[in-house]
């Protein structure tokens, strides 16, 4: 059960670094189709909403961690700021297709890594 | 594993995130990839295959690098590189990960080759390379999603 949960939760970060590499191509100038940007969006709901619900389905599993820990709250707003990040941009491009949605995209970036970082080292587990 | 995992060393953790963090920009990076040159067969071809080149070479490509050099590095860490037979999740990752960069090398000549036919223009034919990266591009994510499998659920 363990296993299984760890493996799709992986896999919805995985899809939540689809949306950040895309956006990453359009910070840095590239030009991408409208169906490039449907899929990195799509896989930003369904890896968001997977990493979240799976997430929190770990935390009530396992002994060791408790859904109140410091890192688990943590990652839970850092979620929700780099999810408002990516809407906030994501409306931008819809109202006008050439904005310059970098900064945005950055510090949803930056928001994904302290994610990743306080998955991997856990402070105060 | 589970306990393993939550009492995992601290010096594990720099090579842990490297390597995650390399597996998951590689990922993206395909992914972009595929949905560019699966783009690149229907509209714009010559921005999507420049995209899909540009994300192989400068984002696939340094990314496979970074996880494989930090997998060795938390392999060694683990005293996993040592063990005469080690166990079949490491396998499983050596064995995905090390005949993909071939592949991947592959797709990127044949999507650089296709971009820059495409570029020069003339009429030249570029769909064979553009589905032979494609193809390539698409087997290197399928075993990539195995790896994340063997990684995560760890079987004996």
């Amino acid at each position: 059960m363990y296993d299984w949960l760890l493996f799709l939760h992986l896999l919805a970060a995985f899809l939540l670094a689809v949306t950040v590499i895309t956006y990453t191509a359009v910070a840095l100038g590239a030009a991408t189709g409208g169906r490039t940007l449907f899929v990195a969006d799509r896989c930003w709901d369904v890896g968001g909403l997977g990493t979240l619900i799976l997430g929190i389905w770990l935390a009530l599993h396992l002994d060791e961690y408790d859904f109140w820990d410091g890192w688990i709250l943590g990652a839970i707003a850092l979620w929700f700021a780099a999810t408002g990040l990516g809407q906030t941009t994501q409306r931008r491009i819809a109202a006008d297709p050439t904005a310059d949605v970098a900064l945005m995209h950055w510090l949803r970036t930056l928001t994904v890594l302290g994610l990743l970082v306080l998955m991997v080292w856990k402070p105060g587990a | 594993m589970t306990l393993l995992a939550s009492i995992r060393p601290d010096d594990w953790n720099l090579p842990l995130f490297l390597h995650i963090l390399g597996a998951m920009t590689l990922v993206g990076s395909l992914v972009l990839v595929v949905v560019s040159l699966a783009s690149a067969r229907g509209g714009d071809s010559a921005a999507a295959l420049r995209l899909g080149y540009r994300s192989l070479l400068l984002g696939a490509i340094p990314s496979w690098i970074v996880m494989r050099l930090a997998a060795q590095w938390i392999a060694s860490k683990e005293g996993l590189d040592d063990l005469d037979e080690p166990p079949a999740w490491v396998d499983i990752g050596f064995m995905t990960s090390e005949p993909t960069l071939l592949l991947l090398i592959a797709a990127t000549v044949c999507a650089g080759i296709a971009a820059r036919r495409v570029r020069e223009g003339g009429g030249r034919s570029f769909g064979g390379l553009n589905t032979a990266a494609l193809v390539l591009v698409t087997i290197s994510l399928l075993a990539y999603v195995l790896a994340i499998w063997a990684m995560s659920t760890k079987p004996a």
